[in-house]
């Protein structure tokens, strides 16, 4: 119980907001940081759709391996793998102990193995690309492939507004608590207390929302003196503001390494098809 | 014969639903190169005004509208809001939601981007030069200071070159001297640039140093458009529309109320006022008063060391983390003991942790070394919950208070979650207090920025506490609402031990506080009383602060003391006058 108290100690609003933002934003200095926004995006398309309609369990492995080399070169925070793993197994089990249930066994694991392989290299495919990708250039990325930009520009705007909706959830939260009363004993496993908190935090979100409301109504104006609806039907503006984005040679090269690898792969998973179970 | 830049023609206008016009008939002119001050009460049309310049009224805002705008020799009729800004810079009154981009250097070239510069980046970069802001080029939006991020949204204005720059408020959250270096800026650009500038304001001291006009809003329409000296010198009728003209020119009129000529008007400045009071009074010499005032300090002070520790600090230190996971020291070793009963006012420039210590003392941080106690009970690291009786904190912001959806629900959430047994008339005594009783229904998010601050004063309140905090509670408040607060924070002093406010305002420090503390880089240079700390000018400027424009002018008139209150201050100089005379007679 003891462990878990501190480990709740060290979550704090203002500890995930640093590690949001820290992960969203320091990508700049890894190998994968450095690629072309597009390079990325394509890159990352193959890999969520693809495995999807793969059921050859050697291609799978092949694909997670090399999952875990790019996950490895965009340092990826270890609070962001946590959360995956937690999600992973605890489906996985979820599902397991539905199937003891319905009269299956141990046997029951395997092919769920195969579902959780899929998920992974999904789930690290995104994590890799969007801790690599800062929101702007992911947002320039996805407008120079076609995007609408009002779409791009939101999802810029919505990170650079993070920061502050999380600075206000913090203070709310905070007004919530000086203001309320926690309940005197924490009753079984911490219940009442448990209980306490989830309530106060979903309360949060109206005030929080409704503040936004408000504020947001000078972001818009802002806008439209700023110039924003002017340069959207402007396809020069766009051109000006992409005109950063290259493709280079180390982009070549990885996309066709990865190209190979897959090639490879797929040639050699219809040799050895269950080489792992 | 310079270039008209703007002119309004019989502009009158209605907004959807409403029933009166927040504009009536307005017609002005602006020259180019001219500095504008635009006053006014609240509500009675300047932001509205303003609006009008670059076309969002009526672009925007479809309301009734009927009259002429004419930007640069051209009607604005059928010109969109984004063809008229290209003209005309406008930062808003809450600057920060007009930042849309994650960097600072993105930020400022988004504007001239948009409009197909294909120098955005340079001239993004020459704004920033403008401002002063290069150095923190690179940095986010979210890591800047409040007055970091005016200056930005200036930048990007800036950026567009623009004719004409509209700034509503454009000092309201900083201390004296950030907002007078944000003047200077200003004043550089319409000088050395010849830009024209229009700034909402209220602080008068400002609009005399900086301003050359002032046009004069009164319930939609303009009742006039005078030079500022002529403008300020109208004592009586601002003072009727609840505008307060600089301290120093209220005290000029108040010895001399008669209605004065053309060629001799009110004094603007302590400077102006020094040969002003001088000629009226003829030389005033030093006397013995100090020494009796030495006497009288000594008394108070050994009362006060009778009094009960509310709060007492020992070596605490505080420190944050910061994004590139290094540790960003806010407090250092800090000392301190507030005792029952005092008034007490933290003061120092921004950034300097007065908002962090005030943290401490209600428990939101937590020190990373040394000890808080709060009324005997160790409070470092206790949950927010079990604190909130002894300490209650009252953010800068009040909307971040508003948690329910009417006034009264709001006073009552804390009783009613304790099962106070007199909730009901805690609540409605509360009401009465702090004069909410019409508005208890309303939900406390729509009202005026005055009627908020007495509902998140009175949060504060119900909860009775021994110490409550105040962060700057008079940010953005007109001069008449903030008078108005002096009273309800006199309320406050029957319901609460004691009360720390950290402000900038050095005109509420003068008339509220029995003492003050100064902070600086997380550190407290000094603590006394007004006399020890407003007397000791080089101090001040060490912690970013100026002088009030009275303790500057009894400073150079050679008062006895420094005066606080225009009251003080005119009995010192009735004084001052009779004593002349006498000397006169004898």
């Amino acid at each position: 119980m003891e462990a878990v108290k501190r480990a709740l100690n060290r979550i704090s609003v203002e500890q995930i907001k640093l590690e949001l933002l820290g992960n969203a934003y320091n990508s700049s200095s890894t190998f994968l940081g450095r690629l072309d926004p597009r390079t990325l995006l394509v890159w990352y398309i193959f890999f969520a759709i693809v495995p999807w309609f793969v059921y050859n369990r050697t291609v799978l492995l092949g694909m997670f391996a090399i999952m875990v080399v790019t996950t490895i070169l965009s340092r990826v925070s270890p609070y962001i793998l946590f959360i995956l793993c937690l999600g992973l197994i605890s489906q996985v089990g979820w599902l397991f102990l539905l199937s003891l249930f319905f009269g299956g066994g141990i046997e029951s694991l395997l092919p769920m193995l195969t579902l959780t392989l899929k998920l992974s290299v999904i789930s690290l495919a995104s994590i890799t690309v969007f801790s690599s990708l800062d929101p702007e250039r992911l947002s320039d990325g996805l407008s120079s492939l076609g995007v609408p930009d009002v779409f791009a520009f939101s999802l810029s705007y919505g990170y650079r507004i993070l920061p502050t909706l999380l600075e206000e959830f913090h203070q709310i939260l905070l007004s919530f608590r000086l203001r309320g009363q926690r309940p005197l004993r924490h009753g079984l496993i911490y219940w009442r207390t448990a209980t306490y908190y989830l309530r106060i935090i979903v309360l949060v979100f109206y005030p929080l929302m409704l503040n936004t409301a408000k504020r947001s109504r000078t972001t818009i104006e802002a806008l439209e003196t700023r110039g924003f609806t002017y340069g959207l039907n402007n396809p020069k503006v766009k051109k000006l503001k992409l005109a950063y984005l290259k493709m280079k040679i180390s982009d070549w090269c990885f996309l066709s390494g990865s190209t190979v690898y897959i090639a490879l792969l797929f040639w050699f998973g219809n040799q050895y098809p269950n080489l792992l179970y | 014969m310079r270039k008209t830049v703007l002119e309004l023609n019989g502009v009158t206008f209605t907004y959807p639903g409403a029933e009166q016009p927040v504009l009536r008939d307005v017609s002005l002119q602006l020259k180019q190169g001219d500095f504008t001050a635009v006053i006014g009460s609240n509500g009675s049309g300047k932001s509205t005004l303003c609006k009008c310049f670059n076309g969002l009224i009526p672009h925007y805002y479809t309301g009734d509208f009927s009259g002429e705008v004419i930007v640069s020799g051209q009607s604005a009729e059928g010109r969109t809001v984004a063809e008229l800004s290209r003209t005309m810079g406008y930062v808003y009154q809450d600057f920060e939601n007009q930042l849309v981009r994650p960097t600072v250097i993105d930020d400022v070239s988004f504007t001239p981007l948009n409009y197909g510069f294909a120098d955005y980046k340079e001239r993004g970069e020459r704004a920033l030069e403008l401002t002063g802001l290069s150095e923190v080029r690179d940095e986010f939006v979210w890591q800047l200071s409040g007055g970091q991020k005016h200056l930005l949204a200036l930048a990007g204005s800036l950026a567009m070159d623009p004719e004409v720059l509209v700034i509503d408020e454009p000092v309201a959250q900083l201390d004296p001297q950030h907002a007078r270096e944000i003047y200077e800026i200003l004043r550089r650009l319409n000088v050395e640039h010849g830009k024209t500038i229009v700034v909402i304001e209220h602080h008068a001291e400002f609009i005399a140093d900086y301003c050359q006009n002032v046009i004069l809003m009164d319930n939609g329409s303009i009742r006039w458009q005078k030079p500022v000296r002529e403008a300020l010198s109208s004592v009586s009728e601002l003072l009727e529309l609840g505008i307060y003209p600089p301290d120093v020119t209220r005290a000029a009129w108040m010895l001399n109320p008669n209605p004065l000529s053309v060629q001799e008007q009110y004094p603007m400045n302590p400077e102006e006022g020094r040969s002003y009071f001088i000629s009226q009074h003829r030389a005033v010499e030093d006397n013995n008063c100090s020494m009796f005032k030495d006497k009288l300090c000594l008394v108070e002070e050994s009362a006060e060391q009778k009094k009960e520790a509310v709060v007492q600090m020992e070596g605490v230190g505080l420190s944050y983390r910061t994004i590139h996971r290094t540790l960003h020291p806010v407090l250092k070793d800090v000392q301190l003991e507030l005792k029952r009963g005092e008034s007490i006012a933290l003061i120092g420039n921004n950034g300097a942790g007065k908002s962090s210590l005030m943290k401490l003392i209600a428990g939101i941080a937590k020190p990373s070394g040394g000890t808080v106690h709060v009324k005997g009970t160790l409070i470092n690291g206790l949950p927010a919950e079990r604190l909130s009786g002894i300490a209650s904190y009252v953010f800068q912001n009040p909307e971040e208070m508003f948690i329910e959806d009417c006034v009264r629900k709001e006073i009552a959430y804390y009783l009613k979650a304790r099962k106070v047994p007199d909730m009901d008339e805690r609540v409605e005594n509360m009401l009465q207090s702090f004069r909410l009783g019409e508005l208890a229904e309303r939900d406390a998010r729509l009202l005026s920025g005055g009627q908020q601050r007495r509902v998140s004063l009175a949060i504060g309140a119900a909860v009775r506490p021994a110490v409550m905090l105040l962060d700057e509670p008079t940010a953005n408040l007109d001069i008449s609402t903030k008078q108005e607060l002096v009273k309800v924070l006199e309320t406050l002093r029957s319901h609460v031990e004691t009360v720390v406010i950290a402000t900038h305002d050095m005109q509420l420090v003068a008339e509220w506080a029995s003492r003050i503390i100064v902070m600086h880089q997380g550190q407290i240079i000094a603590d006394g009383s007004k006399e020890d700390i407003f007397a000791d000018e080089q101090l001040l400027r060490r912690a970013g602060l100026a002088q009030t424009q009275l303790m500057e002018l009894s400073r150079v008139l050679g008062l006895p003391r420094i005066c606080c209150t225009l009251e003080d201050f005119i009995v010192s100089a009735e004084l001052q006058k009779e004593e002349v005379t006498h000397h006169g007679s004898c």
